[in-house]
């Protein structure tokens, strides 16, 4: 009877419930689209440098991520015994340095990386980011240089690259390989400045045989502090350090965290709008209905049934908002996961200044929808409290007098 | 029985004591039909509130029965008039969303009474009063005279060991009011049903068995027909 009451109220006013209920769709709609274009955006960074390139937890040899010198590099042999712990996926070997390379008369400093291409190719995915030219086969030499390179240095394939540079414990670093691909690794920063050769090639070229400079740790399930630790358990970490993707890129974790708070900030601003609107649809509700309260309490309804029957209402406006809130975001969010906000003119060249894509699809992570209408479904209770202090305050005597 | 023992009530309006009640003794038997009547603003309403519970005196007891009402805590007091009075409204002040039928069932549903009893005394109740061709309308679809029919045949729904009434009659015309003190008549009369209501309606007056007038918050008369 609570519930059919409840229900009918509704009903009653149907112009004010619509306004209500619209206003709680909105609130959904625009909480959801602009938290999943955030998270969607963060994701993209994510996956664009952390997963499809550094990986989320690297092992180095002691000092190697403060000063990025050969001379820090370990033996492979070293981490073996991790290639059969529970929670990693896979051992990619890497050599990570810097040469000067030249084409005729131009010349400019580059990273190499040098990675073992088939490993790569089947936990990364890297031979889908060759836009040009081929991916490595069967291990002959050869380079990917990342758009930007070719760019700047108007480097076609086939040319020969001619590569200067220090090797281990201060040999001299010289090769000359050609380009057999140009690789998109979807970060702009990454393509003006990578040059990427196999792991034998960049050994040989640094003179560190069985060496390498860092191991990426793929991870088979979302806990990567939980692979960092296991991976620090295993291995000697006198000589060896364990880093997270946080640790290594302070600078994006930092963004995402400001970014996070200003995001929060705004959704702050939308909720306390919604709580506002939400708050005056009640108190309209609680001042108009007080004679009918003040009514079943005179004739024998209990305080706390007449407070059920008033809350019931909001929260079946709230559940109708929410839902619908969400059937209609999703199409919104669905749309644009497939199909990414591309940001052109100033806004892409300051994305890209900042070393990112300048790309943003939507995340489709379903809690961020449920997290949202958790929050709608707490500022309705909240709001709430008015009703239920009033009720429970209300003299039905005066309540009727009205 | 009611019992109601020098009952004062004083409102503080403003800077103003407002002496509504001044010292009243009543004593209203079962199966009596009582008009409590009295001017505009003579305390006949005031009285009928602290008799219902719905109001507490300043100074005085009202005992029901047993029961000193004024021992009650708030939700006792009104588990007491869900269970042991019945009230009769001047604007009928029924649930606006609920049918005919449903508003008679719905202190019944209060009460936690299983369905077929429910449903075999609304049938009875909306029969008694004449509106059994109209138990799925809502109040807005009912003229006054029939909702307040709904409302009688609602108070009398918990079974109550008796019905209140405040000006019952006031907003409803000549026919609608002599029906419907035809209806509480009979129910007075067949089943013993007690009536009090206020009035100032001559109509009720005329036909109540028994009528205290009230003026100036004290009892002028009080006279049995």
């Amino acid at each position: 009877m609570l519930l059919k009451l409840a229900w009918r109220n509704i009903f009653r006013n149907k112009r004010r419930s619509l306004i209500t209920v619209s206003s709680i769709i909105f609130a959904v709609l625009f909480a959801v689209f602009m938290r999943s274009l955030q998270y969607g955006a963060y994701g993209n960074m994510l996956k664009n440098i952390v997963s499809s390139y550094m990986g989320y937890v690297q092992i180095h040899s002691k000092g190697f991520w403060e000063e990025k010198t050969l001379d820090n590099s370990f033996l492979l042999g070293e981490i073996n015994q991790l290639k059969n712990q529970e929670g990693i996926s896979y051992l990619s070997p890497r050599i990570e340095g810097f040469a000067l390379i030249s084409l005729s008369e131009t010349s400019k400093p580059v990273a190499i990386l040098g990675l073992d291409p088939a490993l790569e190719k089947e936990h990364i995915k890297l031979d889908q980011k060759v836009i040009e030219g081929d991916y490595f086969s069967d291990n002959k030499n050869g380079l990917l240089i990342g758009k930007g390179v070719k760019e700047i240095m108007k480097l076609s394939i086939g040319d020969t690259l001619v590569f200067l540079g220090q090797g281990y414990q201060g040999s001299i670093a010289s090769g000359a390989y050609p380009i057999v691909g140009v690789i998109d690794l979807k970060t702009p920063e990454l393509n003006k400045r990578t040059v990427i050769m196999t792991l034998n090639q960049a050994q040989e070229l640094f003179a560190l045989p069985d060496m390498v400079t860092t191991a990426v740790v793929g991870i088979n399930h979302d806990d990567w502090q939980d692979t960092q630790e296991k991976t620090a358990a295993a291995i000697d970490t006198n000589r060896l350090e364990v880093m997270n993707w946080q640790e290594m890129l302070p600078e994006l974790k930092q963004l995402i965290t400001v970014d996070q708070a200003g995001g929060t900030f705004v959704l702050m601003i939308l909720y306390s709008i919604i709580t506002f609107s939400l708050f005056g649809t009640v108190l309209m509700l609680t001042e108009e209905r007080s004679f009918e309260y003040g009514v079943l309490i005179a004739i024998g309804m209990e305080k706390n049934k007449v407070i059920q029957v008033a809350i019931l209402e909001t929260i079946l406006m709230a559940t109708a908002g929410v839902i619908v809130g969400l059937i209609v975001a999703f199409p919104f969010v669905l749309y644009f996961n497939i199909n990414p906000i591309n940001l052109s003119g100033q806004m892409q060249e300051v994305v890209e200044r900042f070393g990112f894509e300048a790309l943003i699809p939507t995340s489709l992570d379903p809690s961020i929808a449920m997290t949202h209408a958790g929050i709608i479904f707490v500022i309705v209770l909240v709001v709430n409290i008015y009703t239920i202090v009033k009720i429970k305050s209300l003299n039905p005597i005066k309540a009727m007098r009205k | 029985m009611i019992q109601a023992n020098n009952i004062h009530k004083t409102y503080n309006d403003g800077k103003v004591q407002v002496h509504a009640l001044r010292g009243i003794d009543v004593e209203i038997k079962e199966g009596e039909f009582t008009a409590i009547v009295g001017p505009s603003g003579s305390g006949k309403t005031t009285l009928l509130n602290i008799i219902g519970g719905l109001d507490a005196p300043t100074l005085g007891e009202v005992h029901i029965g047993d029961t000193n009402i004024a021992q009650l805590s708030e939700n006792e007091l009104i588990d007491f008039r869900l269970n042991h009075i019945g009230f009769v409204f001047q604007s009928y002040n029924l649930i606006p969303v609920l049918t005919a039928k449903e508003n008679v069932e719905f202190l019944m549903l209060l009460q936690k009474r299983d369905e077929a009893e429910r449903n075999e005394r609304t049938t009875k109740l909306l029969k008694a009063v004449g509106l059994e061709d109209q138990i799925n309308k809502k109040p807005n679809e009912m003229s006054g005279g029939q909702q307040q029919r709904v409302a009688v045949a609602r108070a009398l729904a918990s079974k109550p060991d008796f019905v209140l009434a405040d000006e019952p009659t006031a907003n409803l015309d000549s026919k609608s009011t002599a029906n419907l003190l035809d209806i509480m008549l009979r129910l007075n009369d067949e089943e013993n049903i007690t009536f009090v209501f206020s009035t100032h309606d001559q109509r009720v007056i005329d036909r109540a068995k028994r009528v205290i007038t009230v003026e100036d918050g004290k009892i002028l008369s009080d006279e049995t027909k």
